[in-house]
């Protein structure tokens, strides 16, 4: 049977962590004013929200959005898989290749629909199918375009002032909220520790883990929890004497200067300090070297520049890399200077694009991929300064990069995706309430950054909405929502790695201890009878299946009913923390069966969740958020100004976007269309 | 003919602001392998004599230069050309090495 199409034209505007809840306050409080013009004209229940998938994990949820699948049939359960040799294991997994349904951006390429994947983090890269008619841009990891394999150089933070004597350059360095950006003791923060510290997103997702390595991270107490590690930012500093400019080839009289580091501290780029016809010193050059006739960039005081190539030394290669920068104060005499530069993104960096001429196309008519900003968390300053409006100017490049594809290279079909929300959240949510552990933060500050981070967001779908208007469809989602966490959760459900504290408690995972009976980071696999690992699922250490095994088959079923008893009687802060504990074989209910999704699959309560991953797909929580995914569609086949009151699931999108184009079903899709939105009857 | 010994503020100058080709060796006194290297650029500093700066940093005593390289041990070589990083080599290194290493990267 053949269809007809309802649309020749669909654009999924895909928004990562974007909360129907939270949403809806913000819609009620007027500050999205472009969303609300697309509910007007579209579709959605009356909440503006879907049921998202289980686990409420990234790639996970991407990939029921493409595939119309749930996890436990798709495989793709967590950012990572078990590792093939070891139960307290991972191996990387946004790898298209892993996925077992087959992909809607296939179908739709090989129904001779031109089709764009862009970001997707959830089974897009590599493109798994040959057609022309596909055209993929990286999916590798969640962050933004190009993050994980064109960084060439870190974010700093630029402090100069007339009583600093020499340059000073500190790498990556841990910067907890109230810390300044003077280094008044080098050796104190740049001391050799025991174990090198690791960049959590070259550990999750560098060039090792993308060729199948193994990535072992115990969860053994708070300090290894995500929401803790990520709170706190970590820059490199640059500490630079300040002077009046000499030997310069280009300095007005009066100049001043200073100097930044790039390249990890091995480029240096000598700046000049201006004024301005009233006499005072509002603004920065930044020149290759003081011959140099021209700047590089003049930075004014408060405003953010974005695009900015200047080359970067990588074992003595230079490579043109983008950056951007901002000059965040500057005394009005010239004598104390503070800017923040960007990470550096190679601009040249084609391998994760399909076909590669696509970046060139992007480079010259839009310019280059922008970096987006890693460090804010627990700094507000950072925050108000940098980190967010990073963000909206990178978010401000990908709607112009997706503008002009599709206005100049006929798609059909455009699968999109930002995580804009969802990398705020995970640095700043948990501040909005005010939890004990950061009683020293602002819950109204952070909250505030929220409501900018959904402004943004809107002012990114605002530059969609012409196309309503140009025959397209369009749908909003999300894969789930983000938390206020009501409480500090237990460390069990942490999505980085095995959980070790409750099933150390309950005795199933056993460390080895030192001669001092210090804990080690070492499973006892003699005595460990099951572990934890990834965001839900525990793994029984079976004979003949794991390499440690211990546990007879025998008597896996009564060891599972034991666990799943000790689960629901854990108790944490004096309350039962876990929601539901079921067997693999129940969890199909859950559309979380399968080997990827342990022998037992568990949740986390409503209370004592994470921001999001641990818990139930329906979990609400503080600050009127929920990890629900939004849901909505307007345009060509959506019916005007519509609710509907059926509950849609994620593995239905897929289906409907399939019915809206008018091709197959995805082979493995598991959903139906959303009949009640459409114009016309099925 | 012994090195030129650089701190943070003539290292800027020379390598940055007069943009000479040169190498830098950063080494510590108490190092052994440092002493045997040390005397190998002594002896080759008079064939470069204007065109290669030849120089040395102590990096106990300028711990911020071996820091900004991230320099995890001495002896180190670095070469800079024109106000940029070029290469650098690591450890005990002969004549024959270095040599070659100018060539390649600060005459070439």
């Amino acid at each position: 049977m053949k269809r007809e199409a309802l649309t020749q034209k669909l654009l999924v505007l895909g928004v990562d962590g974007m909360d129907p809840r939270v949403t809806r306050k913000f819609l009620a409080e007027g500050i999205m004013p472009n969303l609300q013009k697309f509910i007007e004209k579209g579709s959605a229940r009356e909440d503006l929200s879907h049921l998202g998938a289980l686990p409420t994990i990234t790639p996970a949820c991407w990939t029921t959005l493409a595939t119309g699948a749930y996890p436990g049939t798709h495989g793709i359960t967590c950012f990572w898989r078990q590792s093939p040799k070891s139960l307290d294991a991972v191996v990387y997994n946004m790898d298209s290749r892993n996925c077992e349904a087959e992909q809607l951006w296939n179908v739709t390429s090989e129904a001779g629909m031109k089709t764009l994947v862009w970001h997707w983090p959830g089974s897009a890269w590599p493109p798994t199918s040959d057609n022309p008619n596909l055209n993929v841009v990286d999916g590798t990891q969640p962050g933004s375009v190009n993050m994980g394999v064109a960084q060439l150089d870190w974010e700093k933070i630029i402090a100069a002032n007339e009583e600093i004597t020499e340059l000073i350059y500190a790498p990556k360095v841990e910067r907890p909220a109230g810390t300044g950006c003077m280094i008044s003791d080098l050796s104190a923060i740049t001391e050799e520790e025991e174990e090198p510290a690791t960049d959590m997103m070259e550990l999750w997702y560098g060039e090792a883990a993308m060729s199948g390595s193994e990535i072992r991270e115990y969860i053994m107490g708070p300090e290894n929890m995500e929401m803790v590690i990520e709170s706190i930012p970590h820059y490199d500093v640059v500490n630079s004497p300040l002077k009046n400019a000499q030997g310069w080839a280009a300095a007005p009289a009066d100049a001043k200067e200073f100097t930044i580091l790039t390249s990890d501290g091995i480029v240096r780029r000598p700046t000049l300090i201006l004024k301005n016809s009233d006499g005072i010193y509002d603004r920065i050059a930044i020149y290759k070297n003081k011959k140099a006739e021209k700047p590089i960039v003049v930075l004014e005081l408060g405003k953010m520049v974005s695009g900015i190539v200047d080359d970067i030394n990588k074992e003595g290669v230079l490579k043109p890399a983008c950056r951007s920068m901002k000059l965040l104060e500057l005394s009005t005499d010239g004598t104390s200077v503070k800017l923040w530069i960007s990470n550096a993104l190679d601009i040249a960096q084609d391998k994760l694009w399909h076909p590669k001429e696509l970046l060139k196309d992007i480079v010259e008519n839009v310019g280059p991929v922008q970096p987006v900003s890693l460090v804010g968390g627990e700094d507000a300053y950072l925050v108000e300064n940098v980190y967010e409006p990073a963000w909206d100017s990178y978010s401000q490049w990908q709607a112009k990069a997706l503008n002009h594809l599709i206005k100049n290279r006929d798609y059909q079909v455009v699968f999109s995706h930002l995580h804009n929300i969802d990398c705020a959240g995970h640095m700043f949510w948990h501040l909005a309430k005010n939890l004990e552990r950061w009683s020293y933060t602002d819950p109204e500050v952070n909250q505030n950054f929220i409501r900018k981070f959904y402004i943004q967001t809107d002012k990114y779908l605002g530059e969609f909405l012409h196309l309503l208007d140009e025959g397209w469809t369009i749908m909003i989602l999300a894969d789930h929502g983000l938390l206020v966490g009501e409480e500090f959760p237990p460390q069990i459900g942490e999505y980085g790695g095995m959980n070790v504290q409750v099933m150390e408690e309950l005795g199933y995972t056993v460390m080895k201890k030192d001669a001092n009976g210090k804990t080690l980071k070492e499973v006892d696999w003699e005595k460990t009878t099951a572990v934890q690992t990834r965001s839900n699922y525990i793994y029984i250490n079976l004979k003949g299946r794991d390499a440690h095994g211990i546990v007879d088959r025998a008597d896996k079923y009564e060891l599972e009913r034991k666990i799943m008893s000790d689960l629901y009687s854990y108790r944490y802060k004096g309350e039962r923390v876990i929601g539901l504990a079921m067997r693999n074989k129940d969890a199909v209910v859950l559309g979380t069966n399968g080997p990827q999704c342990g022998d037992i699959f568990f949740t986390v309560d409503e209370g004592y969740s994470r921001l999001h991953g641990d818990g139930l797909s329906t979990v609400e929580g503080a600050f009127d958020t929920s990890v629900s995914p939004i849901f909505l569609a307007a345009g060509t086949g959506i019916k005007e100004n519509f609710t509907t009151v059926r509950t849609i699931r994620q593995v239905d999108i897929a289906p409907t976007i399939a019915t809206l184009v008018g091709v197959r079903m995805p082979a493995h899709c598991e959903g139906g269309p959303i009949y009640q939105i459409l114009t016309e009857e099925m | 003919m012994s090195l030129e010994q650089l701190n943070a503020n003539s290292f800027e100058k020379i390598i940055y602001d007069n943009e000479d080709s040169c190498l830098v060796i950063f080494s510590r006194k108490s190092c052994h392998v440092c002493k045997e290297v040390v005397p190998v650029l002594e002896e080759l500093q008079p064939q470069y004599r204007d065109r290669v700066g030849f120089y040395y940093v102590d990096v106990e005593e300028d711990k911020n230069l071996s820091q900004r390289f991230s320099l995890k041990g001495v002896p180190q070589i670095l070469f800079f050309k024109a106000g940029e990083y070029q290469a650098k080599l690591a450890g005990a290194v002969d004549e024959d090495e270095v040599i070659d290493k100018i060539a390649e990267v600060l005459e070439s």
